[in-house]
C-alpha cells in the first residue's frame, strides 16, 4: 500500500481521490502482510499513523483503538428556579473502533448532550450520573484525549484554508516531524476533506468574502482528524450547507471499516460518533450504528442496516417506499407532526392523501411510547448490554491524551506567526484603528498646533497630554470584537488541547507589538512635531515610549476583560468604565493632592496608569521650558514651578521611573490576563456547580417542608427523591 | 421554466388541463409574476471574474400554488427568488423582465412578502406580542381589538406557535424558543396580513421547515403566490408542492417530473428530490470518483445508472432536454397570455394599512417594551452612570470655593459632558439590532421612516431621563454644587440633552456604516473630537478659528453644554484668590477672563441650542435614510447601464463566465459583529 499512498499525497482533485480508492482495494489485497511493514510516506488514509513510527521506527505500540461504552448514563439540568430536569434517561450504548456510529433524533432529543457528556463537556448546571468507559477504564474527556467538532466553527477569518490546517499540523505535530512530511499530512488531510478547490481562499469574516458554511465545517472537521485521533466526536457534522461533506467523511469511516475487516488489525481502527440531523438516503446506508434518541431515551441502537426492515417493521411502522428511511425514523418520533396534524384536522386538501401509513392513526406521542417499549424488550437492548458489560470487563490500553505534541517553543512560534498574519490581514484589527488614529491625532494636531510658551499654553499643554494619553488610549476599545474573535478560536483550539495557555497570552503579546509600535510611533510623531512640545530627541522618545506603554496596557486590559465577559457590549462598557475611574485619578481632573486620600489617592491613583504617564508626561514637556506672565512686566515662569504648584507633580522622581513603572504594568497585566483565564477555566465551572447543588439542596428541603407539614402532598415531592442519587 | 404540472404529486391532475393556468389566475384576482429571460451577472473588477448568477430563466408563479425553486447549493435559487422580490445585493446586474400581473413595477417595500433566511426579530418579545404589534402595525386602523386579537390567535394556531405564544424569542441572556419556532413566527409575519405573493428561504436544515410546509401548502389554496426555495426537503412537502423548479448552475435544468427522467429514474426508498438534485449536483461526482473502487458501495453502483454518469454530463443533457422540450415550450405560451390579461387588479399592494398615529403609537410601545426588557440597552448603562456619579461624587466631594476648586469645577463639568456622553456607545449594539428590524419592516413597507424616527425618540425619553436624572442627582448633591432646585434642573436638563445628542449622532453613523465594529470606531473618533473641540481641552477663543472654531465647535454640542453649565454653577459664586490677601475672584470674573466666554445670552440659551441641535442631528438622521432609500432605484439604473457598457466592450465576457453563486444571503458576514457574540455566550 505504501506505493499507492505516496501517490496519493501529490496528485490533486479527483485523481487523487480515485487514487486513494485504488489504494484502498489494493491494500485490501494484499492483506495483513502487508501492513506490517511500515509504510514509507504517509497517505490520507494511511492507517499506519506517525504517531506508531515516531514511537520507535516502526515498532507497533499494541491495541491503541479506543473502545467507548456508557451505561446508565443520565444527565439532570438544574433549571435557575432550582428545579431539575432530566435531558438524557438512562442510555447503555457503546463505539468501537472502526465504526461509525450516528446520533439520530428530532431536535431537543438530547444528542448534543450525549456528546457532551462522553466528551466531558457538559454545561456546569447539569449533572451526569452513569459510568463512561473507555477501553474498559474510566477516563477524562476533556482537553484533548478525544477530538471534538463542536456546531460553531470558530475559525480565523483571514488564513486561507490551506493555512488554517498548515498552522494547526505545527502546533500540534511533534518537531521532530520533517517539514515535508507534515505538509503531506496537511494535503493528504485537504484532499481527504475535499477541500482542494478552496484551499487557497480565505475562510473569510466581516469584511473578505470567503468559503461557504459547508466548507467551513469541513475545515473544522479537517483540523480535528488532522491529528488521526482514536475517538472522534462531530456534533452535527452535515448542519453545513451541503452534504458532501459528510459523504466523504463517512467515506473516510466506512472505508476504514472495510480495509479494518480485511485487514484484521484493531489497532487501525478508530471509533466516530456523530450526531446527524437529516442524512439523506445515501448517507444513511454509510451508518454502522445507529442510536435514535427521542426526549432522553433510546428509540433503537443496533445496526443502522436492520433498524428500516427490522425493528421499525416489525414494531408494526414499516417505512413506504419512495421515503427515505431516516426521515421515516423521525417522522415516527417527532412530536412536532401531532401538532401538524392537529392544526390539519379537517382540512380538506389532507383527506384525501391520507394513505395506509399507520402514522395517520395514531398521534407520534403514542408511536413513541410504543417504540420506546418494544426497543427495552428486544434482542438488540439485551445485546447492548451484554456487549457494554463485556467492554468493560475487558481492560485494554491507557491512551495518551492525545492534545498536542509539539513543544512549547515550537507551539508560541506558530501562535506568534498565525496571530501576526490574522493582525496584519484583518483590516478591523488594527489597520482601521491605525487610520482613526491618525485622523484623531491630526485633529489634535490642528487644535494645538505649536503651542509655543505664552500663559495660556501651560493649560493647553496640560490638556494636551491628557487628552492623548485618555483619549487616544480609550479607543483602543475599538479592538476589543476582534479580541473576542481572538479568544472564540482560543476557547475551542483550548478545549481540544491543541495547545496551552501560557503559549497563547505569549504570542498575543508578541504578535501584537509591532502593530502597537507602528500606531504608537505614527501618532506620537505626528503629534509631537505639529504641537511641538519639548523638543530634544530624548524628549521626543520617551513621549513615544509612553504613548507605547499605555496603548498595550489598555490592550492587556481588554483582553483580561475579553477572556471573562464574552459579550461585545458588557466588555465595552466595563472597559469604558474602568478607563473612565483611572482617568479620572490620574491627576489632571482633580489635582493630585485633592484627591480624597483613602481608596481613591492611595490604591487608586497609582494603579491607574494614566497617572504614571501624566506624571512622567508632564516633566518631560515642562522641565527646562520657561512660560510667559499673565503681565508682560511680571516675571516669567520656570516649568519647575508651574509642575510643583499648578499640577503638584512630585519633581523629584525621575520621568524614567514612571515609564518604568508603566513597562512593568504591561508584565502585571499580562499576568492578569493569564490568571483570568485560568480561572474562567478551574474555577468558574466549580463555582456555577456549586450554585446549582445548593439551588437543588434548597429545593428539595423546601419540598421536604411542605411535605412533612401536609401528609397528603407526599405524593407530589417524587421528583425531588428521583433524582440521581450520586450528584455531586 | 416549469412543466406545467406533470403527473405527479397528490393532486397533480386536479388542475390540469381542465383550466390554464393564466384562465385560473384571471379569475382569482391575485397576484401573478412572470419572469422572462433573466439573467444576472456579478461583474467582475480587480482581478475577479465576471460571474453569471442566473442565466435565461423563464417562469410564472400563479395564485394558489407554490413554485419550489430547487437545486444544489450554488446553483443561484437565493439569486432568483432575490430578484423576483426586487432585493439583489446592490452590485448585481439584472436584466430581463420580471412583471407583476404582466405590469413593471417596484418589487420591494411592501409588494412581495419576504421571508428571509436570518430571522430578523426583537429577542425581548415574546412570540404573541411580535405578532400583535405587527398585526397593529399593518392591519387596518378602523379594525376593532376583538378582531385584531381573533387574526392574531388565528395564524398562531395556523402556524403551530400556540404553545410557544407566551415565551420570548431570545436573545444572548434570555434563552427563548428554538430556531424552527423562530422561522414560523417569522412566517407567521408574512402570512399575517394575507399578503398576494409570499417568497421564503429555507432554512438549512429542512427538518423544521416541514411545518411551514405543510401549512403554507394549506394557505396556497388561498389566491397568493408563493415561491419557495428549499434546500432538499424531505419526501412530504416535495411531494405535496404543486410545481416545482430546479435550477441548476444558473439555467432551468428540469421540471420535477418522473416522467422528464426516462433515463435518470429514481430508485426506491430514495426521496424524489434527493434523486433530483443527486443528477445535478456536481459535488457528486468527487464523490463518486472517491468511492469508486469501494467495495461496499458496488453493488449499488450497479444498479444506480447515475454512477455511470458524471453528474456535469447528466446536468448537461437534463438542460438540453428540457430547453427543447414541451415543457419548456408551455411556460413560454402561459407566460404569454398571463401578461395579456389585463385589468384584472389594480389595487396597489402595500405593506401597512394602518394610520400613521397607530403606527407610531404601537411602534413606540414595542420599542419601550423592547428597552425595558433588554439589559443592555439601558438598564446596564443605568447601573454604569450610577456607579460612575458616585465615583465621580466621591472624588470631587464637597468641591468648596478655594481657588483650585475653580479648576475643579470646571473638570467635573467637564468629565460629566464628556466621559458619560460618551458611554453612549454602549447603547450602540442593541441599537444596531433594532436597526436591522427597522431594516426589514421597512422593506416589507410596515410604516415609514418618520414614523420610526420619532417613536424610537418617544420611547428612549423615558430611559434617557432616567440616566440623566439619577446621575446628575448624585453628582450635584456629593459635589454640593449650588444649592437651589432651579440650577439642579438645569444640571440634569443639560446632561439629559447631551446624552439624547449623542444618542442621535450614534444612530446617524449606525445608518452610514452598518457595521458594528467601524460604528464603534468612528463612533468614538467622532465624540473624542467633539469633546476637544468643546471648550475644556482647549478654551474656546484659543481654537484655531478656521474650521475647529466656526463651524465645528457651533455644531457640537458639548460646547454648548460647557457654556451652560459654567454660568449655571459658577455666576453668583465669589472664589478664593490664588495668593492670600488679593480680592476674592468673582464666577463672573472667572467665566470672561479665565475661561474666555462672553456673558451676553443666558444659559438657557444654551440649553435650548442643545434641544436645536437634537433637533437637527435627528433630521440629519432622517433624511440619511430617505436619501438612502429614494437613491437607491436610481444608483441601480445607472449602475446596470455602465456596468453593461463596460461588459459589452470585453469581448473575453462570454467565455469568462464562472458559475457561481454569490448571493449575499448564502454567505452571511462573519460574526464579528452582532450576530453572534450577543447571541450565544461562549461556552465555558
Amino acid at each position: 500500500m505504501g506505493k499507492g499512498a505516496s501517490v496519493a499525497v501529490g496528485l490533486v482533485g479527483r485523481e487523487a481521490a480515485a487514487a486513494v480508492a485504488a489504494e484502498l482495494e489494493d491494500s485490501a489485497g494484499k492483506a495483513a502482510g502487508a501492513a506490517a511493514a511500515a509504510a514509507p510516506a504517509l497517505s490520507p488514509l494511511s492507517e499506519t499513523l506517525w504517531r506508531d513510527r515516531a514511537a520507535g521506527g516502526g515498532a507497533l505500540l499494541g491495541d491503541v483503538s479506543a473502545r467507548l461504552a456508557w451505561r446508565d448514563l443520565t444527565v439532570t439540568v438544574v433549571l435557575a428556579t432550582g428545579d431539575t430536569q432530566p435531558v438524557l434517561q438512562a442510555l447503555t450504548g457503546h463505539a468501537e473502533p472502526g465504526t461509525f456510529t450516528a446520533l439520530m433524533g428530532p431536535s431537543g432529543s438530547g444528542k448534543s448532550t450525549l456528546l457532551d457528556a462522553l466528551a466531558g463537556r457538559l454545561a456546569a448546571n447539569a449533572f451526569l450520573s452513569g459510568t463512561v468507559l473507555l477501553n474498559g477504564r474510566k477516563a477524562n474527556l476533556s482537553f484533548g484525549a478525544a477530538a471534538y467538532v463542536t456546531q460553531d466553527d470558530n475559525l480565523i477569518g483571514t488564513l486561507t484554508v490551506r493555512e488554517t490546517i498548515s498552522y494547526s499540523a505545527r502546533l500540534r505535530l511533534p518537531d521532530k516531524m520533517p517539514r515535508e512530511e507534515k505538509q503531506a499530512l496537511v494535503e493528504g488531510t485537504i484532499i481527504e476533506m475535499g477541500l482542494q478547490d478552496c484551499a487557497d481562499t480565505v475562510v473569510g469574516n466581516w469584511h473578505l468574502r470567503g468559503i461557504s458554511g459547508g466548507e467551513k465545517r469541513r475545515v473544522s472537521i479537517a483540523l480535528e482528524i488532522l491529528m488521526r485521533p482514536r475517538l472522534l466526536f462531530l456534533d452535527e457534522p452535515t448542519s453545513g450547507l451541503d452534504r458532501h461533506a459528510l459523504l466523504l467523511h463517512l467515506f473516510y469511516a466506512s472505508a476504514f471499516f472495510v480495509t479494518q475487516t480485511l485487514r484484521g488489525l484493531a489497532r487501525d481502527g478508530r471509533t466516530v460518533i456523530a450526531s446527524v440531523h437529516q442524512p439523506s438516503s445515501e448517507v444513511f446506508t454509510l451508518f454502522d450504528c445507529l442510536y435514535l434518541l427521542s426526549g432522553g431515551r433510546t428509540v433503537y441502537f443496533g445496526k443502522a442496516s436492520e433498524a428500516c426492515e427490522q425493528f421499525f417493521a416489525q414494531a408494526g411502522f414499516p417505512c413506504p417506499s419512495m421515503r427515505n428511511p431516516s426521515d421515516h425514523f423521525l417522522r415516527c418520533i417527532n412530536s412536532d407532526f401531532d401538532k401538524v396534524k392537529a392544526t390539519l384536522k379537517g382540512s380538506m386538501k389532507t383527506r384525501f392523501e391520507r394513505s395506509d401509513d399507520p402514522l395517520e392513526k395514531i398521534t407520534t406521542s403514542e408511536a413513541m411510547r410504543r417504540l420506546i417499549s418494544y426497543y427495552q424488550h428486544s434482542q438488540y437492548y439485551m445485546n447492548a448490554q451484554q456487549k457494554v458489560d463485556e467492554m468493560a470487563r475487558l481492560k485494554g490500553t491507557v491512551l495518551d491524551s492525545g492534545g498536542s505534541q509539539a513543544s512549547f517553543a515550537m507551539q508560541a512560534f506558530t501562535l506568534t506567526k498565525r496571530s501576526f498574519i490574522n493582525m496584519s490581514r484583518d483590516f478591523g484589527y488594527y489597520w482601521l484603528r491605525l487610520i482613526i488614529y491618525i485622523v484623531v491625532t491630526l485633529c489634535i494636531g490642528t487644535i494645538y498646533l505649536n503651542v509655543g510658551t505664552g500663559y495660556s499654553s501651560i493649560l493647553a499643554r496640560g490638556a494636551c497630554a491628557s487628552f492623548i494619553f485618555g483619549f487616544v488610549t480609550f479607543m483602543s476599545i475599538g479592538g476589543f470584537p476582534s479580541f473576542v474573535e481572538d479568544m472564540k478560536v482560543f476557547q475551542r483550539e483550548r478545549l481540544n488541547g491543541h495547545y496551552g495557555v501560557v503559549a497563547f497570552v505569549i504570542s498575543n503579546t508578541l504578535s501584537a507589538m509591532p502593530f502597537l509600535i507602528l500606531i504608537t510611533f505614527v501618532s506620537g510623531t505626528l503629534c509631537y512635531f505639529m504641537v511641538r512640545l519639548h523638543p530634544g530627541f530624548m524628549h521626543y522618545l520617551f513621549f513615544v515610549l509612553a504613548l507605547y506603554a499605555s496603548v498595550t496596557v489598555v490592550e492587556s486590559l481588554m483582553m483580561a476583560i475579553a477572556s471573562v465577559i464574552p459579550n461585545f457590549l458588557m466588555g465595552i462598557i466595563i472597559g469604558a468604565g474602568i478607563q473612565g475611574i483611572f482617568m479620572l485619578v490620574s491627576g489632571y481632573f482633580r489635582l493630585p493632592h485633592d484627591i480624597p486620600k483613602p481608596f481613591w489617592r492611595y490604591p487608586m491613583s497609582y494603579i491607574s496608569f494614566h497617572y504614571w504617564a501624566l506624571q512622567g508626561q508632564y516633566q518631560n514637556d515642562l522641565k527646562g521650558l520657561v512660560f510667559d506672565n499673565q503681565d508682560d512686566e511680571l516675571p516669567k515662569i520656570p516649568g519647575e514651578y508651574i509642575l510643583e504648584n499648578v499640577f503638584q507633580i512630585d519633581v523629584n522622581r525621575s520621568k524614567w521611573l514612571d515609564l518604568s513603572v508603566l513597562f512593568s504594568m504591561i508584565v502585571i497585566y499580562r499576568l492578569l490576563f493569564f490568571l483570568m483565564i485560568k480561572m474562567s477555566e478551574d474555577v468558574t465551572p466549580w463555582v456555577r456547580g456549586y450554585m446549582a447543588r445548593r439551588r437543588v439542596q434548597n429545593r428539595r428541603q423546601r419540598k421536604a417542608e411542605l411535605a412533612a407539614r401536609s401528609p397528603s402532598l407526599r405524593g407530589y415531592v417524587v421528583d425531588a427523591a428521583s433524582l440521581p442519587a450520586d450528584l455531586p | 421554466m416549469d412543466g406545467g404540472g406533470g403527473a405527479y404529486g397528490g393532486n397533480g391532475d386536479a388542475w390540469r388541463g381542465a383550466v390554464s393556468p393564466a384562465a385560473r389566475y384571471a379569475e382569482s384576482g391575485g397576484a401573478s409574476l412572470t419572469w422572462e429571460n433573466l439573467t444576472a451577472v456579478l461583474p467582475g473588477g480587480g482581478g475577479r471574474a465576471t460571474k453569471k448568477l442566473v442565466q435565461g430563466l423563464y417562469g410564472y408563479a400563479v395564485p394558489g400554488r407554490i413554485v419550489a425553486i430547487m437545486g444544489p447549493s450554488g446553483s443561484g435559487k437565493s439569486t432568483l427568488l432575490d430578484s423576483l422580490s426586487g432585493r439583489l445585493a446592490r452590485n448585481v446586474v439584472l436584466t430581463g423582465k420580471v412583471l407583476l400581473n404582466g405590469k413593471k413595477r417596484r418589487l420591494d417595500y411592501g409588494v412581495v412578502a419576504y421571508v428571509t433566511q436570518e430571522n430578523v426579530l426583537l429577542g425581548t418579545l415574546t412570540v404573541r406580542e411580535t405578532v400583535t404589534y405587527s398585526a397593529l402595525l399593518r392591519l387596518p386602523s378602523s379594525m376593532r381589538k376583538s378582531e385584531v386579537q381573533r387574526i392574531v390567535d388565528d395564524t398562531l394556531d395556523e402556524m403551530g406557535l400556540r404553545e410557544c405564544a407566551d415565551r420570548h424569542i431570545g436573545t444572548w441572556h434570555l434563552r427563548g424558543i428554538s430556531g424552527g419556532e423562530k422561522k414560523r413566527l417569522s412566517i407567521a409575519l408574512e402570512i399575517l396580513t394575507r399578503p398576494r405573493l409570499l417568497s421564503w428561504m429555507s432554512p438549512p436544515a429542512a427538518s423544521t421547515a416541514r411545518l411551514p410546509s405543510r401549512s403554507c401548502r394549506h394557505y396556497a389554496s388561498l389566491p397568493l403566490t408563493a415561491a419557495a426555495p428549499s434546500s432538499p426537503p424531505c419526501t412530504s412537502p416535495a411531494a405535496r408542492s404543486s410545481r416545482s423548479s430546479t435550477t441548476s448552475v444558473s439555467s432551468p435544468a428540469a421540471s420535477a417530473s418522473t416522467s422528464e427522467m426516462p433515463r435518470f429514474p429514481c430508485p426506491s426508498r430514495r426521496n424524489p428530490s434527493d434523486h433530483f438534485l443527486r443528477c445535478v449536483n456536481s459535488d457528486f461526482d468527487d464523490v463518486a470518483a472517491t468511492m469508486k473502487g469501494s467495495m461496499k458501495l458496488r453493488a449499488e453502483a450497479e444498479l444506480d445508472p447515475l454512477l455511470k454518469y458524471s453528474t456535469t454530463e447528466i446536468r448537461e443533457r437534463l438542460v438540453d432536454k428540457y430547453r427543447i422540450s414541451d415543457y419548456a415550450m408551455m411556460v413560454r405560451n402561459t407566460i404569454h397570455e398571463i401578461t395579456k390579461i389585463e385589468g384584472v387588479m389594480e389595487e396597489v399592494i402595500r405593506g401597512s394599512q394602518a394610520s400613521w398615529f397607530k403606527q407610531l403609537r404601537t411602534l413606540t410601545s414595542r420599542s419601550f417594551t423592547n428597552m425595558s426588557r433588554d439589559l443592555n440597552y439601558y438598564w446596564l448603562r443605568i447601573i454604569i452612570y450610577i456607579v460612575m456619579a458616585i465615583c465621580l461624587g466621591t472624588i470631587y466631594y464637597d468641591v468648596g470655593t478655594s481657588y483650585t476648586a475653580i479648576q475643579a469645577r470646571a473638570s467635573c463639568g467637564g468629565f460629566v459632558s464628556g466621559f458619560m456622553t460618551f458611554m453612549s456607545i454602549g447603547g450602540f449594539p442593541s441599537f444596531i439590532e433594532e436597526m436591522k428590524v427597522f431594516t426589514l419592516e421597512r422593506q416589507n413597507g410596515y410604516y415609514g421612516v418618520a414614523a420610526y424616527i420619532i417613536s424610537n425618540f418617544l420611547s428612549s425619553m423615558p430611559f434617557l431621563l432616567t440616566v440623566s436624572w439619577a446621575s446628575a442627582s448624585i453628582t450635584y448633591w456629593m459635589v454640593k454644587f449650588r444649592p437651589g432646585f432651579s440650577y439642579f434642573a438645569f444640571f440634569a436638563l443639560n446632561l439629559y440633552g447631551g446624552v439624547s445628542v449623542i444618542e442621535s449622532l450614534m444612530m446617524i453613523i449606525s445608518a452610514l456604516v452598518p457595521n458594528f465594529l467601524m460604528g464603534l470606531i468612528l463612533g468614538a473618533g467622532v465624540i473624542g473630537i467633539m469633546m476637544l473641540t468643546s471648550g475644556f481641552f482647549r478654551l474656546l477663543p484659543e481654537l484655531p478659528k478656521i474650521f475647529w472654531r466656526y463651524p465645528v465647535s457651533y455644531i457640537v454640542y458639548g460646547s454648548w453644554g460647557l457654556k451652560g453649565g459654567y454660568k449655571n454653577d459658577l455666576i453668583g459664586l465669589e472664589f478664593e484668590p490664588m495668593m492670600p490677601g488679593q480680592p476674592k475672584l468673582t464666577g463672573e470674573y472667572i467665566i470672561t477672563e479665565m475661561m474666555g466666554l462672553s456673558l451676553n445670552h443666558s444659559k438657557w440659551l444654551d440649553l435650548a441650542m442643545i434641544f436645536v441641535l437634537l433637533f437637527a442631528y435627528r433630521l440629519t438622521f432622517f433624511i440619511v435614510l430617505k436619501v438612502k432609500e429614494a437613491a437607491a432605484p436610481y444608483i441601480r439604473v445607472a449602475y446596470t447601464r455602465f456596468t453593461i457598457k463596460r461588459l459589452e466592450r470585453r469581448a473575453s465576457f462570454r467565455k469568462t463566465l464562472a458559475m457561481t453563486s454569490l448571493s449575499k444571503r448564502h454567505n452571511p458576514p462573519h460574526p464579528m459583529a452582532i450576530q453572534e457574540g450577543l447571541n450565544s455566550p461562549m461556552p465555558y
